[in-house]
């Protein structure tokens, strides 16, 4: 009798050490095989990805800790529900101010290669680069207050030239060709500066402007004269064919319903935080843009004049 | 005090190979375990790989995405290996599992003392990798054809299953 319950001690010391090794064994693995990876939070046949955040080409850190998104992660989405037989439609969550004219390119133009019907739900805002990524979807809801338009590009920046002369600082100007270090915010920028950095801004609000006009169908024109920066709430870009339905996820699956003909299940894509993104998230993350994000963005900017930003 | 009574002599029995009820019994008593205790921390985690349920469209995803099966490997790798530690220790410790406890059947060495390394060998199916994997169909044949019932693996492994029956 004693035999037998010494038996099941040992039995039963074994099965515990088994699934503490277990967990460990599935903590380290989900850290390795679930970080960086497409989650998919469910079954479905229609992917939703959301749009939140400003438009990067690569995720990186925002100067004041803002929400990025980038085109990277939003066309690895798109692939991937672009490859899967299961996905009839896309679902783009939009809440974001816009970003980066080259990254909010990439996405649109993954959006128009995908072979899916795609839908532009605009929550809060869809501006700008936001808005250039819903125009190439077949279809843009957006709620009746949402905030969105705004066909523009920007690349103002703080000139501190001043600041450091009241510092009794002198920008020390080394340079081998005219326009090295256009865009520096350590000198007054010239008039020839001036128009040469306003004529390539042109040129990419024309680019903005042509591709609204194409994938919304509008003439041209009529987009060019709607294009001042100015944004335009959802019932006001509704009225200008920016929108074509007021409302919500209710009237984007309703949609869907009718066009594919079928019952809509969704499933959302979501990018699983990495290795790094869990161990950086032991700290404060307002501290940490603090110190790097400000510092770079002082930094990098007076050191490289080709790291001036265009956004749309 | 003496105690009075008929001294009877007491039930007979003999150690004879485990019939394969009885050791079908107790393989899925433990299987029952190992998904309880092993398998089970995994479940999250092959749910966020592979988010579908029927076989049909678990092909097409997998056909889909091989980047997906590799994983899905490795997790069964890792879960096989850790079953084969709990039937490899227990038996080792105790010349029984869980099911096996519960049908009175044990492991026998047929050489010497059972040793760690023929508990090991017996229960090399749980080694998700080709060609251990061949052995899921290569084992319950030799043990449903074999005189003593004895899978491939436990003749490898000179060992054997018994069990007391009255004779």
């Amino acid at each position: 009798m004693q035999k037998q319950s010494m038996k099941w001690v040992v039995i039963m010391v074994v099965v515990i050490i088994l699934f503490v090794f277990s967990l460990i064994a599935a903590g380290i693995v989900s850290l390795f095989f679930i970080a960086d990876e497409t989650g998919k939070t469910g079954i479905g046949n229609v992917a939703l990805i959301p749009v939140k955040g400003v438009i990067m080409a690569e995720k990186g850190s925002g100067f004041f800790g803002e929400s990025i998104v980038s085109s990277t992660d939003i066309n690895s989405f798109i692939e991937d529900a672009g490859k899967d037989s299961s996905i009839k439609a896309i679902i783009f969550e939009i809440d974001s101010p816009g970003g980066s004219a080259v990254a909010s390119e990439e996405i649109a133009n993954a959006i128009k290669k995908v072979n899916k019907t795609t839908v532009a739900l605009i929550r809060e805002s869809g501006t700008s680069g936001a808005y250039w990524i819903a125009s190439a979807t077949d279809y843009i809801i957006a709620n009746r207050m949402s905030i969105t338009g705004s066909i523009g590009v920007i690349s103002s920046y703080l000139d501190f030239s001043g600041l450091l002369q009241d510092y009794n600082v002198t920008y020390e100007r080394l340079v081998a060709g005219d326009y090295k270090d256009i865009g520096t915010p350590l000198k007054k920028m010239t008039n020839a500066e001036r128009e040469i950095f306003q004529s390539k801004i042109g040129k990419i609000h024309e680019f903005f402007i042509d591709e609204v006009a194409k994938n919304r169908n509008l003439p041209k024109e009529k987009v060019k004269e709607i294009s001042t920066g100015l944004f335009y709430i959802g019932s006001e870009a509704k009225e200008l064919g920016l929108v074509d339905e007021l409302g919500g996820k209710e009237e984007a699956v309703n949609y869907l319903e009718k066009k594919l003909n079928t019952t809509i299940e969704i499933v959302e894509y979501v990018k699983n935080p990495s290795l790094l993104d869990i161990l950086s998230g032991v700290f404060d993350e307002k501290s940490f843009f603090v110190g790097k994000g400000i510092g770079s963005a002082f930094f990098e900017k007076s050191r490289t004049a080709s790291k001036v930003e265009v956004w749309a | 005090m003496k105690k009075r009574g008929l001294d009877l002599p007491g039930e007979r029995t003999a150690i004879m190979p485990a019939s394969l009820w009885k050791r079908a019994v107790a393989f899925i008593i433990d299987l029952l375990v190992i998904d309880l205790v092993i398998a089970f921390p995994f479940r999250n985690i092959l749910d966020k790989i592979m988010p579908i349920i029927s076989i049909k469209d678990a092909y097409s995803y997998l056909q889909s995405h091989p980047d997906i099966s590799i994983k899905m490997n490795i997790v069964a790798i890792i879960i096989g290996l850790l079953a084969l530690l709990y039937f490899a220790v227990i038996e080792y410790k105790t010349q029984q599992t869980i099911g096996k406890m519960f049908m009175n059947i044990y492991v026998k060495s047929t050489a010497k003392k059972l040793a760690f390394w023929q508990c090991l060998a017996r229960n090399m199916l749980f080694i998700m990798v080709f060609p251990f994997i061949l052995l899921w169909i290569i084992d319950p044949l030799f043990a449903v054809f074999t005189r003593e019932h004895r899978r491939l693996s436990e003749i490898l492994s000179k060992t054997m299953v018994v069990g007391e029956y009255p004779i």
